[in-house]
């Protein structure tokens, strides 16, 4: 068998950004304490503007500059503000260190290796779909179809609301990444469009945790099964 | 110009190295590790006193245990001496020695080692000694599996498991190091390493407390000369794994590209130099982490499995 060829610094490069934030999604699959998902989201999210600098810097795309302050300050800043503020709303005594350890359906590593086949299925159902480009990393594009699915498996796997919703977010970080990829040259305001979506998140996202925690006393969703016909 | 050094020399040397200098390197660890610490710590030199000291000791074995007993230390110290002529310790061309096995010709010089060690410990009907050999061979049917991905994913990147041609590809060119698979399986490698060597998080390597020993507590009845190789024996494997992660993976500089004296001195302080901050980011790690719980040692493993296995997946597409 030939040895596999190694891409270029710049398609490696994001490559390993776009790895490292599945690696993170993972993180967050096992992490017991909703503000260590925070913690996790914030590293991603910042990963995401290292990753638009990088292709800015490589495909000579200055507006990309932009974007990746925009998305630093939203979703590193902003969005883990306000879900931290939100989480310590809903903490009862102890208003730090809301833990959402019981949440989880699967044990930890259970849910991993749920989260390889996952991935698994995602990567290569990207990768048969056979984007090429001289400017579309593969691989990075097939990452951030994986990332879609393990996000999806967080939100199935917490019975829990603040889980769920991190999970949401870090589903908008994968299909962010996939566009960076895929159309970096996409015109800025349409970029930014797509980054306010998040906020619209972020608005039903904090009301459904705050109802569900004044009706049920709980982060837990797993009450909501009794509402069942 | 240095004189060159015939070739046998230089595969001999391999092996001394690695032989002389890991007792070195633990000692290192240890001292790194005390003064993070604030302690002063035991002399660098100490484990060779500990070592030269147990060989002068009387041997002894429990009632009723067999030949085997004392072989298995001698066993497995030839295994683990064995592994160095099979990797580039001093030298990036192959030595004629060096290909008489791959990686997993290593890898399975390193599980018969382990192996034997086990069934002496068995052999003992010491409950401690046996729960610690339990231990260690069930851990490490887990962690098999991350080492073969790293194999795979070496085996994809060259074309060949040779750890040889790996370290000659990663010095190939800056996108050899860069690409997700190489650094993916490195990693995975250097989490193998933290649980092959019995460090913090999955064992604590200094004190007597036996319910969380896994690899330590297999030679509680060894004594005198024969617990001496065993000891002297995880130091020789904690040496070799360093050398497979610093000098195929992580680092391939500094090997002597050819005989001449000059530069396979200057290989041979570059390994030890290499083994020493490998060893460093290890006392690192065992100071600001805590030892895990017995079956959180399997969330350990399944992450370094991920690592492992996203590290074949990126190859697959061709990018990785």
């Amino acid at each position: 068998m030939d040895p596999a060829q190694a891409p270029g610094v710049y398609e490696g490069a994001a490559n390993v950004i776009a790895a490292v934030m599945l690696l993170i999604e993972f993180g967050m699959l096992r992490q017991a304490l909703a503000r260590d998902q925070v913690r996790l989201y914030m590293a991603q999210s910042a990963l995401i503007s290292v990753l638009a600098i990088v292709i800015a810097a490589d495909r000579n795309l200055p507006e990309l500059y932009v974007l990746a302050a925009l998305s630093a300050a939203l979703k590193v800043v902003a969005v883990p503000l306000v879900l931290r503020r939100l989480l310590a709303r809903t903490g009862d005594d102890e208003e730090e260190a809301v833990g959402v350890a019981g949440s989880n359906t699967l044990s930890p590593a259970t849910a991993v290796l749920a989260g390889i086949v996952l991935a698994a299925f995602g990567f290569f159902c990207f990768g048969a779909m056979g984007i090429h480009g001289p400017a579309a990393p593969a691989t990075a594009l097939a990452i951030a179809g994986a990332m879609v699915l393990v996000a999806f498996g967080l939100m199935i796997v917490r019975r829990d609301v603040a889980s769920q919703a991190i999970g949401f977010f870090s589903l908008e970080n994968a299909i962010s990444l996939a566009a960076l990829v895929v159309a970096s040259g996409l015109p800025l305001i349409l970029e930014t469009a797509f980054l306010f979506d998040l906020l619209v998140a972020v608005v039903v996202f904090s009301m459904l945790i705050r109802t569900h925690h004044t009706r049920a006393e709980s982060l837990s969703t797993a009450d909501l099964t009794r509402l069942r016909g | 110009m240095s004189a060159a050094i015939p070739i046998p020399v230089i595969q001999l040397l391999q092996v001394l190295t690695i032989a002389i200098g890991a007792p070195g390197i633990t000692g290192v660890i240890a001292k790194v590790e005390a003064r993070l610490q604030g302690r002063r710590g035991p002399r660098i030199r100490q484990p060779y006193y500990d070592l030269a000291k147990l060989f002068r000791k009387e041997a002894l074995a429990p009632d009723g245990a067999s030949w085997f007993f004392l072989a298995a230390p001698l066993i497995a110290v030839a295994a683990y001496l064995t592994i160095p002529l099979l990797i580039p310790v001093l030298t990036s061309y192959g030595l004629p020695l060096g290909y008489m096995g791959d990686i997993l010709g290593g890898g399975f010089l390193l599980s018969l080692a382990s192996f034997v060690v086990a069934t002496a410990a068995l052999e003992t009907g010491s409950p401690y000694a046996q729960l610690g050999s339990s231990r260690a061979k069930t851990f490490s049917a887990i962690t098999e599996p991350v080492v073969l991905f790293v194999v795979f994913t070496v085996a994809l990147l060259t074309g060949t498991d040779l750890p040889y041609a790996l370290a000659a590809t990663v010095r190939s060119s800056a996108g050899q190091i860069i690409r997700p698979a190489h650094l993916l399986a490195a990693a995975a490698l250097f989490m193998v390493i933290l649980h092959e060597t019995g460090r913090i998080p999955v064992e604590t390597h200094t004190g007597t407390y036996e319910f969380g020993m896994i690899e330590e507590a297999r030679s509680f009845e060894h004594s005198g000369p024969f617990f001496a190789l065993l000891k002297w024996g995880s130091e020789l494997k904690q040496l070799i794994l360093y050398t497979i992660l610093a000098d195929v993976f992580l680092a391939p500089w500094g090997l002597a590209s050819s005989q001449r004296a000059g530069a396979v001195v200057l290989a041979i302080a570059a390994l030890l130099a290499k083994a020493t901050a490998v060893g460093c980011v290890v006392a690192v790690i065992d100071n600001s982490f805590a030892k895990l719980r017995l079956f959180k040692i399997t969330e350990f493993v399944a992450g370094a499995f991920l690592l492992a296995v996203l590290g074949v997946f990126t190859l697959y597409l061709g990018g990785g």
